[in-house]
């Protein structure tokens, strides 16, 4: 018999490093003809940081996306930025290159300003121009650079962002361990064959807090992976040891999810602005994850009635958990 | 002027065209004309002292160039984003797939030939597998400062009170399992020398971790060592450790030949991290209405062979054993724990996701007890803006679980028709 249930888990998670300082750093360079060249630490492993730090430096700059080279994680040409991991990279190298790309704009800005004789404070860089208020100037960002030149000014920006936490009391743990968190809802929806033991997850809905979403189908990506990857976590995946050696080395005795084992995922991006974040983003690569075994393993009890307290639950312990209970109720 | 012109557009993954094509270049892509290929001699057994490595035989293999052991090693041999236990090549041997020598060869044929002609002698010692049995006061210590390699602490307000005061007292023991990243991209690199300055290109998820790290261990000065990660296949923590780094400097240095090495499928699973698996005994305190009163919890994480990541994951757990929620009494205390098994560093998570399988379960077994839904008990305990964590933080901004429960729940409500019957 097949049996339907549903799930839901909620989760939290700090951005950085805990309770430990994780610095980042950036430089910017704003090139002659209005391009520019970002170094930045940061290694994309695949989570798409260099596309988002690209689009941080452009909009600070005022300049479209494909106007910015991303330099990345070369330890001879670019600074330290720190671990690709804690669901980092987004708020604090974003903010890192937002501080770099901020110092050249302010440079760029303060030129155009005694130019067209107006106060710093009303001038801005958008779309390629100088702005004043909300009217663009007529003058291009590349000419203002041209006059930067003209006066010896190279237009070079530096900017570093470490996470403002605290220490942790070694006895009670009281302290500021992150700068902020992301914040999710999972729900999922699956279906249990009673008689294989075999899980099927039919959807999963992801609500994730990323504060803002620099770039939206970035984060579904993020969900999207994260929810296949608890999938595996909550279902299919174990290190098998046998007096400490691994019994499945491989991909046909391992098993992970595959595109059929993965069901429609409907993500909700929720972007409750973070003042601290580069342009109000936290983050979302791992708790995209987080919640998703948690969800299914409440579904399962929801369709069984039975609680599972050992991941993976793979058919074998679905079934004998089944078993168990008839046999209490035999009595 | 708009607001934004750029943030919050979907624009192309600027590293996605080159991957799509098939152009983008992966470390195990990187032919360098000349190379040697390297290959490393892995622990069999789980725990033992190295004696003596008799390497005379395998250097006569044709192709071979050259055979390192820990005595090769120009540093310090020892490396660990946090704490430094792990070695290069190792003396003494603490799990089934310890690194014992490194072959250098033209060819890989030969390097596996000689790989098989290395003679091995060692001391065993006693293996520890059972995390339990390893923290045992009389366990024989894996590592000089113990096994209990660290414990963490999150205590707050009267626990033993809240639990007598309470309605509902429910008691939960949880066990997760041991996991592989399974990256798509296995660890590979290349390595070289430019002048005087080592170059090593690998895929990594901190080139600047890993300069430190092999600076350290190869005895070079930080400016003399060049770190460049290659287009990345997959990270999810597992290359956040040192893997072929430190392989692929030692022989370049020594040999002052370009190298490569490139770790298959089993190489990966054996030699590499693994997401902790968690023993969490968990017991939830709430009142009649099913507003949580107080949890204490005990975790005991086992890191295996050495640290790696392995704190950090055990302080995340803890700090986040409460999951998003107000409770107001708290007693978690968190256990590293070294054993004889491979080691556990970083995934996706740090611990978290182990702690939401307890702590969600759990909040489901109060929701039941006190007869009211899982949504009902989630509304009635999440943070709010001005709430206190349980390191007595304060929540000011940015506090979004209160919309991500309400959206979730309004969307799964549309799609999933039989949630709705059933009125939870």
């Amino acid at each position: 018999m097949k049996k339907r249930g549903y799930g839901i888990a909620n989760m939290w998670y700090g951005i950085g490093n805990t309770a430990n300082p994780n610095p980042s750093g950036a430089f910017v360079d704003f090139l002659d003809d209005g391009t520019a060249i970002v170094l930045t630490g940061c290694a994309d492993i695949g989570q798409g940081s260099s596309t988002v730090l690209a689009q941080i430096a452009a909009e600070t700059l005022g300049i479209c996306v494909e106007d910015v080279v991303i330099v990345s994680a070369d330890t001879e040409v670019t600074p330290d930025a720190g671990a690709s991991s804690a669901s980092r990279q987004t708020y604090v190298s974003g903010n890192a290159v937002r501080l770099a790309a901020e110092n050249v704009r302010n440079q760029v800005i303060a030129i155009a300003a005694e130019l067209l004789n107006i106060p710093t404070e009303t001038v801005s860089l958008s779309q390629g121009e100088i702005w004043n208020s909300d009217k663009s100037s007529g003058m291009s960002i590349k000419e203002i650079i041209n006059k930067c030149r003209s006066k010896g000014i190279l237009t070079l920006g530096h900017g570093s962002y470490n996470p403002v936490t605290t220490e942790l009391d070694p006895e009670t743990g009281q302290g500021i361990p992150y700068a902020t968190y992301a914040f999710a809802t999972q729900v999922s929806e699956i279906e249990v064959d009673t008689e294989t033991g075999i899980v099927e997850v039919k959807q999963i809905v992801a609500a994730h807090d990323v504060g803002t979403a620099i770039n939206p189908q970035n984060v579904e990506g993020q969900i999207e992976g994260g929810c296949a990857m608890g999938i595996g976590y909550a279902l299919l995946e174990e290190v098998i040891l046998k007096d400490g050696e691994i019994q499945n080395p491989g991909m046909s005795t391992y098993l992970i999810p595959t595109a059929l084992d993965v069901p429609e995922i409907h993500t909700i991006i929720i972007e409750e602005s973070e003042i601290s974040g580069p342009y109000g983003a936290k983050g979302v690569g791992e708790p995209a994850l987080v919640p998703t075994a948690a969800a299914i393993a409440n579904a399962v009890a929801d369709a069984l009635g039975i609680r599972m307290y050992e991941l993976p639950l793979t058919p074998e312990k679905i079934i004998a958990a089944i078993k168990n209970r008839k046999e209490v109720e035999a009595i | 002027m708009p607001e934004y012109n750029i943030i919050g557009k979907s624009v192309q993954r600027i590293d996605g065209p080159r991957k799509v094509s098939g152009e983008a270049q992966y470390a195990a892509d990187l032919d360098i004309p000349g190379a040697l290929c390297l290959k490393v001699l892995r622990s069999k057994v789980a725990h033992a002292l190295l004696q003596g490595i008799d390497t005379r035989e395998a250097l006569k293999v044709p192709g071979v160039v050259g055979i390192f052991t820990h005595v090769d090693i120009p540093g310090i041999n020892s490396y660990g984003i946090i704490v430094k236990d792990q070695p290069a090549l190792t003396n003494r041997v603490r799990f089934k797939g310890d690194a014992i020598a490194l072959v250098a060869a033209e060819d890989e044929a030969s390097a596996n030939k000689a790989l098989r002609l290395i003679k091995v002698s060692l001391q065993d010692l006693s293996p520890i597998y059972d995390i339990r049995e390893a923290m045992r006061e009389d366990a024989p210590a894996i590592h000089e400062t113990g096994n209990i390699l660290s414990v963490y602490k999150v205590k707050k307000g009267d626990v033993e009170s809240a639990f007598k005061q309470a309605d509902v007292v429910i008691p939960g023991s949880y066990t997760t399992q041991r996991v592989e990243h399974c990256y798509i991209e296995t660890e590979a690199g290349v390595a070289y020398m430019d002048n005087d300055m080592l170059v090593i290109k690998a895929g990594t998820q901190n080139p600047h971790y890993d300069r430190r790290d092999v600076a350290r261990v190869l005895g070079l000065a930080m400016n003399k060592l060049r770190i460049i990660q290659t287009t990345t296949g997959g990270g999810f923590g597992g290359k956040l450790d040192i893997s072929v780094q430190c392989f692929l400097g030692l022989a370049a240095l020594k040999l002052g030949r370009p190298v490569k090495i490139a770790y298959d499928r089993q190489e990966s699973f054996v030699a590499t991290g693994k997401r902790h698996p968690f023993f969490i005994d968990y017991i939830t305190a709430a009142n009649r209405e099913g507003k949580l009163l107080a949890v204490k919890v005990r975790i005991v994480g086992d890191t295996g062979a050495y640290a790696s990541y392995g704190p950090a994951t055990l302080l995340r757990a803890a700090v986040h054993a409460t999951g998003p929620y107000e409770v107001p009494n708290v007693d978690i205390e968190a256990f590293c724990v070294y054993t004889n098994n491979p080691f556990s560093g970083a995934m996706r998570g740090f611990g978290t996701p182990q702690m939401a399988f307890a702590c969600e379960s759990q909040l489901d077994l109060v929701a039941q007890a006190v007869n009211i839904s899982p949504l009902e008990i989630r509304r009635r305990n999440i943070f709010q803006k001005g709430s206190l964590t349980a390191t007595q933080q304060k929540l000011d901004v940015s506090v979004g679980i209160g919309k991500t429960l309400e959206a979730a729940w309004e969307k799964a409500l549309q799609v999933m028709p039989g949630l709705g019957d059933e009125n939870k």
